[in-house]
């Protein structure tokens, strides 16, 4: 038999690329089904309100106009990943508390489903809502203190989640200082911007259970979430992805899907048994969905002559919006990340998650990482700068290594590199390690008089899985079948593709354990039916869980093939070390379990006229273990750097009293083609996790965290100017250089 | 069936035989219709609701509608249905109007530029116009097929708000023409967007200067401002400036600061006013030292 081996560590085509490049490949909106109706949201479009009634008297006497369903129609008008903050439908008539108040643009009043899409816009019209405005609370630093004006009238405080840390003694690590630096940061708000907004169809299968067929990042707790709000076992929901067109932490929470199961259970018990379809418009997506959090933050960190940081000191307030969504566990991310991957002896970070009348904040890749990166990493090199020491020497002297503390007292878990991944990263980009410690490169572009050119560095660290004492596991089941060998094999699992090519993963994967071609492993994914719980396709998690979980499935069924089992059937669920919650006076916790880690240097210039930044080069270094496949690995170093790119530079979500100004992409602007660095030089490192899947570390998250910072450092090498909020957009740029005149 | 865009409402496409049967048509159904080519702009304020007609007159299969004429003599003809893309490849336009190919370029993207057309980006009247700028410095002249016959308007008085020209119903506009430039002449487009691609400008510079004896400075410059203003903004007091002092850095540096101080621009989601405004200097001064540079 010839050897197949080797399929980890090879750049295999996606096998769903050719597809999705001549557009075969179905993704939700693209499915329909015979007899299908359409559906179409209400949005309250107004931040802040208490519905008095709504009408519907004139859209259900429309012809063709199926029903319209309002929150009295909702079996649990309530739900949400973390708590069950959130009504389905907004209005009077449920036994939820304070379900008749909307509390961001984006709250659904109302769900019409008719015989095609432009009759349930008509209908739509035709609803009339009457609504008492409220005052509305935009800003999550005054809504943290007033305790007057509330977004859910049924808690004392506007805020909803705090953390704190206290290790060592601050004062007295800032008292042995020689520089102290205090700042104060803001960073912005993010919309994802996948390409394929929400859309789903939903209808009863033959074993009589709703089925949504939707792109979500996690099947299971979709189903869950569904169940909860129609108030029916998890078993009688099942819920399918089909292609699914970038997630990005997106789509971890509900959107279409408990509209479009209501929708058809609603009609199954009106005995009309038509499937229901929907498709959001890129601007019911901006409105509807989640963004990444802004963080308002005042911290100040100290440090010795020598480079020794000595004390960091970080208030975090987070703006979560209307309702909770990931905001807990977002912050929890921010309040580990925000002091770096540094061991520093004394550390105090309080966090405060805020309800405001904004539109929710959720996951965004990264999870709260970028928002500590920015806080750590500008510290650091303001620090490295007031001290006259070079930003990768500071660095050095500082970095968590085996063994290190963390600031919440529990040591890191085993297979620290950052060392690694910041010496590789210097040399690429020419920094020097000398008898006197590491030197930056000198610049050989010439300044203009109006073009400035500046290197910056950052580096940063990220958990891989879930965190905080949060359950994780990752289910995988393998049949293999044949007589005397191995003919084919079959894994079942329910990791969601969403664009990073996890399906092609499992296969390299399963390819390899079992010595078989590509083309001899089936997969059936994502089918809450048929695939086991596997966590969601988020916190870089993928590759490592359910590479874990197909290690262990592929070992249980080959012990079965030993013993003549055929087709030999097993499962296998993976549990990771244990991870525990934030202690509530010390923030002692053992957070996490497995980290990846990188370091990047971005080469700019600035244009002193206009105010614009142009990408030269940026060099990324990561750490991932084992690179499965490393055409993927670079995919995700240089899509995280270019989403990075519009978080840093370009996106500008502008949000006014509770209203969005910015609801499309001609207002809200995504880096083009035209716009990304000329060069992003990806390179990969493979220093094994002790505990990943041959090795493997996640990756998808971590080349978006020291993006922005190392653009500050690097705009402060060309201008001399730093830059505590961000995007650096043009105007902001010239604002900032005008006052430095 | 399948509707994508729900908001796209139902219309009629007329597509009639002659240009004075489209005037017509377009003057029988006044504010229900208008004159259709690239419709680049017209399918998404359709869709968007801003425009409800039930009519579009297709216009672009008309004869001469989309061809492309230079005479040394009399100068350049573009057919109104011309795509942008023919226009910035078309050898004469590069040769004689390399103004004018710049400008066509920095639309949008080359996809979209497939459709819109030069004639419908000034029809449009935005203040953002790419296209505008460079048609105007250029002396551009629009032929008209209007309900009374053909007629010309020069582009210097076609403009009258966001949106408002001097087009009646039954107006069609068939064809651009452009004299021949002036001797020893260049001109620069520069368009700051907030992406390199697909954006409209924050702000849009065009300047076409030429040696010109009348002149007390010895050369003319024409100067116009994109999104400064409700209408494309001709920097009156810059070019007055260049006509009457001899050119040097400070003169340069007194028209673009001019620029800055005649326009007065609105803060949206693009730009504050503020910010335009200093542009309006930078981006006016950048264009008038690369335009004397060659013409001096």
């Amino acid at each position: 038999m010839s050897k197949i081996k080797h399929m980890i560590g090879k750049s295999i085509e996606k096998p769903d690329a050719r597809d999705k490049v001549t557009g075969q490949a179905l993704y939700p909106g693209d499915i329909n089904l015979p007899g299908q109706a359409y559906m179409k949201v209400l949005f309250a479009e107004r931040p802040h309100a208490i519905i008095q009634d709504i009408d519907i008297s004139k859209a259900v006497k429309l012809p063709g106009v199926i029903a319209v369903l309002t929150a009295k129609d909702v079996p649990v008008n309530e739900y949400g990943l973390i708590m069950n903050d959130q009504p389905v439908l907004c209005g009077p008539g449920s036994k939820k508390p304070f379900a008749e108040r909307v509390r961001f643009i984006g709250d659904q009043v109302a769900l019409i489903i008719a015989e095609s899409e432009s009759l349930t816009e008509q209908a739509k019209k035709m609803i009339n809502v009457e609504y008492q405005d409220l005052p509305v609370i935009s800003d999550a630093r005054e809504a943290k203190n007033d305790h007057g004006k509330l977004v859910h009238p049924d808690r004392e405080s506007n805020v909803f989640c705090h953390y704190q840390i206290r290790k060592g003694d601050l004062e007295k690590g800032l008292h042995e200082a020689d520089v102290i630096i205090e700042g104060e940061y803001i960073t912005p708000v993010q919309e994802h911007a996948f390409l394929q907004p929400e859309a789903g169809i939903a209808y009863i299968d033959e074993e009589d259970r709703v089925t949504i067929m939707v792109a979500g990042q996690w099947t299971h707790e979709d189903q869950e979430q569904i169940a909860h709000s129609l108030d029916l076992p998890p078993d009688k929901i099942r819920v399918i992805y089909p292609a699914i067109g970038g997630a990005f932490g997106g789509r971890e929470d509900m959107s279409v899907q408990i509209d479009l199961a209501l929708a058809a259970w609603h009609l199954m018990k009106m005995g009309i048994h038509k499937p229901v379809k929907t498709i959001w418009s890129r601007e019911e997506s901006i409105i509807g969905h989640h963004k990444r959090h802004p963080y308002f933050v005042k911290t100040r960190w100290g440090a010795t002559h020598e480079g020794k940081i000595t004390a960091a000191e970080v208030e975090l307030v987070t703006d979560g919006g209307a309702y909770a969504y990931t905001s807990t566990k977002v912050m929890g991310n921010a309040t580990l990340m925000c002091t770096g991957p540094y061991e520093i002896p004394n550390v105090k970070v309080d966090s405060y998650a805020v309800y405001t009348n904004n539109i929710p904040n959720g996951a965004f890749r990264g999870f709260g990482g970028p928002q500590g990166a920015f806080v750590a990493e500008c510290q650091v090199n303001k620090l490295a700068e007031a001290i006259n020491m070079d930003p990768v020497e500071i660095r050095m002297r500082n970095l968590l290594r085996e063994g290190s503390l963390l600031s919440v007292d529990t040591p890191m878990p085993k297979g620290v590199t950052i060392d690694k991944v910041v010496h590789k990263c210097a040399e690429k980009a020419g920094w020097k390690n000398t008898d006197k410690g590491w030197q930056a490169p000198a610049i050989s572009k010439k300044n203009t008089d109006i073009i400035k050119h500046g290197i910056g560095f950052a580096c940063s660290y990220k958990n891989v899985g879930f965190s905080f004492g949060a359950p994780e596991s990752c289910t995988a089941k393998v049949e293999l079948h044949g007589k005397d060998t191995i003919e084919h094999a079959i894994l079942y699992h329910s990791g969601a593709d969403v664009g990073q090519g996890a399906h092609t993963i499992f296969i390299q994967f399963m390819a390899e354990l079992l010595n078989l071609p590509l083309e001899k492993i089936h997969l059936i994914a994502s089918d809450t039916a048929r695939t086991g719980q596997s966590g969601s396709a988020s916190a870089s998690r993928i590759t490592f869980m359910a590479g874990n979980s197909i290690v262990g499935a592929v070992n249980n069924a080959l012990k079965k093939w030993i013993n003549n089992e055929r087709p030999a059937i097993a499962e296998y669920e993976f549990r990771p070390p244990k991870t525990t919650p934030f202690d509530p006076q010390t923030g002692k916790c053992q957070p996490n379990f497995s980290y990846g880690y990188v370091a990047q240097v971005v080469d700019l210039e600035v244009d002193t006229q206009t105010g614009k930044i142009k990408l030269d080069k940026v060099i990324c270094v990561d750490d991932v273990g084992k690179a499965v496949n490393p055409l993927l690995v670079r995919g995700q170093i240089e899509g995280a750097t270019v989403q990075a790119q519009g978080y840093a530079l370009m996106e500008n979500f502008i949000q006014k009293e509770g209203r969005t100004y910015t609801p499309t992409l001609s207002t809200y602007l995504i880096p083009t083609i035209l716009d990304i660095p000329e060069q992003i030089n990806s390179i990969i490192l493979e220093e094994a996790d002790p505990i990943g899947p041959l090795g493997a570390r996640g990756m998808g998250e971590m080349p978006f965290l020291p993006f922005t910072p190392a653009v500050v450092a690097a705009v402060h090498a060309a201008t001399g100017i730093w830059f505590d909020e961000f995007p650096l957009t043009p105007e902001r740029v010239i604002s900032k250089l005008h006052e430095k005149g | 069936m399948n509707n994508a865009h729900p908001g796209l409402p139902e219309f009629d496409y007329i597509k009639p035989a002659t240009l004075a049967e489209a005037s017509q048509f377009l003057v029988q159904h006044e504010n229900e219709s208008r004159p259709f080519m690239g419709g680049t702009d017209i399918i998404v304020r359709m869709r968007d609701g801003f425009w409800k007609d039930k009519y579009l007159v297709e216009v672009k299969h008309l004869e001469g509608m989309t061809s492309i004429h230079f005479d040394p003599v009399k100068g350049l003809t573009i057919g109104a249905a011309t795509s942008m893309n023919n226009v910035a490849a078309h050898p004469d336009i590069q040769r004689y109007y390399p103004l004018l190919a710049e400008a066509a370029n920095s639309v949008a993207s080359y996809q979209l530029r497939n459709r819109a057309t030069v004639v419908g980006n000034i029809c449009n009247a935005s203040p953002a116009g790419d296209t505008t700028g460079a048609s105007m410095v250029l002396g551009g002249v629009l032929s008209v097929h209007g309900a009374g016959g053909l007629r010309t308007e020069p582009l210097t008085t076609f403009f009258l708000g966001p949106g408002k020209t001097v087009l009646k119903p039954g107006d069609i506009v068939t064809a651009i023409t452009f004299p021949i430039p002036p001797k020893g002449w260049a001109g620069k487009y520069i368009k700051l967007g907030r992406n390199a691609l697909s954006d409209l400008s924050i702000v849009g510079v065009t300047v076409l200067g030429y040696p010109d004896a009348a002149t007390k400075s010895g050369y003319r410059f024409h100067i116009v401002l994109a999104s400064v203003a409700p209408v494309p903004f001709v920097a009156a007091a810059a070019e007055a400036v260049l006509a009457e002092k001899t050119i040097s850095d400070d003169v340069l540096d007194a028209a673009a600061a001019a620029a800055m101080d005649g326009c007065k621009p609105i803060d949206d989601v693009r730009s504050s006013a503020r910010y335009r405004k200093l542009m309006v200097r930078n981006l006016t001064r950048k264009a008038l030292d690369e335009v004397w540079t060659k013409i001096k």
